[in-house]
């Protein structure tokens, strides 16, 4: 030991050399997140005539590798309300941990009055928005699905950029590409959604699941959905995808299944 | 704006009207911002056929000799005039010839075809991409402004006269929202048996 | 060797407070752009006695479209609680993020400035506080392109644009965002006339050119309706709805027309 305190308890310079402390920046630029590191990816929802449904699937990958096989992507807030986020994970969790003391502040005061699906996306938008504006973004998409003030379908985004926006049909990430054509021949229009059933749209959802695992390279068949209507979310949490046909992989070059 | 497209300025138009075609541009040569001429037509006859010829000046200079070279050569080998599909042909393939090192020009071309009586317009991309179009064919720095123009006052089957008010507005409204193009304009309108080419002074600023 | 641990004089130091001795010159990093562009345009034009204010509901990020219907024209002021009326509306084209924050901001503060001051904020104020809002953040800009409309002190037809960073003017009409470009210059010719001269008035310079007045209001919803469904033809970013805002002094009339989906 020496007179150094700064030195004391690392190894000598002879060991592995100077000890190069520029990780530690004091002036250097306040490292944020400029992308993300853990990932999840495409998030489904679809409104119908009483409510919405929502699909996650329960992958988190770290770049290529599928690295966590049970993460779940969808959470209920207030049993009325189920967020779904694709993008970062830890983002994920952090905001999770937002809801949750939200969701304690705002019951301790009880006043009968709640949060609806509309009043946490504003919540939820604000805190992206104001996160962007830092310089120090939230790396998530979230789609928010429930039911607004008067008991009617909500559905809407929210992105790292603050950017929201609202539709009969979302989908993040990948879905965005896949999903949201087939999900649109389902409801098109909003004054559409009144004829479209849970059947009708829990249905799609699930297909649209099995398209993204077909083509999806993160994906994974294992998956979350979430209903939400007026008696409440019913959430499964350990859905598998079924019926899968891979016959078409036969047609294709790269499949595996040619040998030449 | 160091895009050699957008160097010199200048703007093309073309529309098909009822038995007639016009093809207008303006008159403006550039360096950036600074003008260095205001006569200089961007429109070329060869014969029945009228090609414009927008983007780096030079090029447009080197190809309109080319095809004055090449046109002649079609008509002393053929003897007739060519025909403007077959113009049409003749520029996408020089131009894609230059596939790798092209001249940076974005071609438009009107005429009647004197065997069917059709009034025809057509424009290129750089390389040779024909766009055959029933309406009208825009090129040049104002081409945003003039697809505007165009797809607001163009309509169908209109008498030489209609073709000509349409054509000069829609010219002369979009090069003002454009600081690289104006100074003055050229506008042919295309009949069967009469050509009428008029100067328009437009804004001088 | 006594000091075998302390910093060589030319190598790195081991405490927060001794400034490292390697400057860090070529530090590389991503970075974060925190701003899109959600495309779409919108438009406005005055008459005598109205103000229309237009914009296509298509909104967009790359090639995906988001969703056909997100409003990019808002009523500023409307207080559902007292039951005030706006009467005046604000188009924001760009960023929508940055659109929406915006929006909000200025209708607090018409709202603010009716509690405060017992009267309804003229359109000539708010065009100002407006150009300070976008100004106060000159160095973060609200990345859009905004327009403001209603009706001046004498009842006429009031239209001020912006750009990013707060600079402002009074027009009869103005085109904004994505096909702004393509519009613009038709407004130019159907609204004020320009290239237009009377006809037989003259010969050269001796032309008289044709005085822009102001169109009765179903001509100008017309010209509206034209315009968008030019820059649908020809603009990837503009499509699916067309939602027009028109004040007159019995209020702000709200009217939304399909355009193309494709």
């Amino acid at each position: 030991m020496n007179h150094l305190p700064q030195a004391w308890g690392r190894p000598r310079n002879a060991i592995l050399g100077a000890y190069n402390p520029s990780i530690l920046q004091p002036s250097g630029p306040k490292a944020h997140t400029t992308s993300p590191i853990v990932t999840g990816t495409s998030v489904l929802a679809v409104k119908f005539k009483d409510g919405v449904v929502i699909a996650a699937d329960n992958l988190a990958s770290y770049g290529s590798l599928a690295r966590f096989t049970d993460v779940k992507r969808l959470r209920t807030f207030n049993r009325r309300t189920v967020v779904g986020f694709g993008g970062d994970v830890s983002d994920m969790q952090y905001l999770d941990r937002l809801l949750l003391s939200l969701d304690i502040e705002e019951n301790y005061g009880s006043s009968g009055h709640d949060l609806n699906a509309l009043n946490l996306h504003t919540y939820l938008a604000k805190v992206m928005y104001k996160r962007r504006s830092d310089i120090n973004p939230l790396w998530n998409q979230l789609l928010v699905a429930g039911l607004d003030g008067l008991d009617q379908p909500f559905l809407s985004s929210v992105d790292l950029l603050g950017t929201t926006f609202s539709s009969p049909t979302l989908a993040t990430g990948f879905g965005a590409h896949l999903a949201q054509p087939l999900l649109r021949k389902v409801v098109d229009d909003e004054a559409k959604v009144g004829s479209v059933t849970r059947e009708q749209a829990t249905n799609a959802v699930r297909e649209c699941m099995k398209v993204l695992f077909y083509r999806d390279a993160r994906s994974l068949d294992k998956y979350s959905i979430a209903v939400i209507t007026k008696d409440g979310v019913e959430l499964k949490e350990d859905e598998e995808l079924e019926n899968q046909s891979w016959a078409f992989a036969e047609m294709i070059k790269g499949y595996g299944t040619q040998t030449v | 704006m160091s895009s050699p497209f957008s160097i010199n300025g200048g703007a093309c138009v073309a529309m098909v009207g009822k038995d007639c075609v016009a093809i207008a541009c303006d008159l403006r040569l550039g360096l950036q911002s600074l003008t260095v001429s205001n006569n200089f037509p961007k429109i070329f006859p060869y014969g029945d056929v009228y090609l414009g010829l927008t983007g780096l000046a030079t090029d447009v200079t080197t190809v309109a000799d080319l095809f004055r070279y090449k046109v002649n050569m079609y008509r002393l080998r053929e003897e007739r005039q060519i025909s403007p599909q077959t113009m049409a042909n003749l520029v996408s393939t020089s131009l894609y010839e230059k596939r790798f090192g092209p001249y940076f020009v974005s071609p438009v071309i009107a005429g009647i075809n004197h065997t069917t009586g059709k009034p025809f317009i057509c424009g290129f991309d750089s390389i040779g991409c024909i766009d055959f179009a029933k309406d009208f064919i825009v090129s040049g720095t104002a081409s945003d402004q003039l697809f505007g123009t165009c797809e607001g006052l163009w309509e169908p089957d209109m008498e030489p006269e209609d073709l000509f008010e349409t054509i000069s507005q829609a010219l002369l409204n979009a090069v003002d929202r454009d600081a690289l193009s104006g100074w003055g304009a050229y506008v042919y309108v295309i009949e069967k048996d009469k050509v009428t080419k008029r100067l328009l002074k437009g804004r001088q600023d | 060797m006594l000091n075998a641990n302390s910093p060589l004089a030319s190598g790195p130091s081991y405490s927060f407070a001794t400034p490292p001795n390697q400057t860090s010159t070529n530090i590389k990093q991503h970075s974060f752009n925190p701003y899109t562009d959600n495309g779409g345009s919108t438009l406005g034009i005055t008459g005598d006695d109205f103000a229309i204010l237009a914009g296509d509901t298509r909104s967009t990020s790359g090639y995906n479209i988001n969703t056909r219907y997100a409003p990019k024209v808002f009523k500023i002021g409307e207080d559902d609680g007292t039951g005030e009326s706006a009467h005046i509306v604000l188009s924001v084209v760009g960023f929508a993020a940055d659109g929406n924050a915006l929006k909000e901001r200025l209708n607090a503060i018409v709202k603010m400035y009716r509690y405060q001051h017992g009267k309804p904020m003229s359109v000539k104020a708010c065009a100002q506080r407006l150009s300070t809002i976008l100004y106060g953040k000159r160095f973060f800009p609200y990345y859009v392109h905004a327009i403001l409309g209603g009706l001046d002190e004498e009842g006429k037809g009031a239209l001020y644009s912006y750009d990013p960073v707060g600079s402002y003017e009074r027009e009869q009409c103005r085109a904004a965002g994505a096909a702004a470009s393509l519009i613009m210059p038709f407004l130019d010719n159907q609204v004020n006339f320009k290239n237009q001269y009377i006809p037989g008035s003259g010969e050269g310079h001796a032309l008289e050119a044709r005085k822009a007045t102001p169109l009765p209001r179903a001509e100008v919803e017309q010209l509206v309706r034209d315009a968008f469904t030019s820059a649908v033809e020809r603009h990837i970013e503009v499509g699916d709805g067309l939602q027009m805002l028109v004040v007159t002094k019995n209020g702000i009339e709200e009217i939304y027309d399909p355009l193309k989906k494709d």
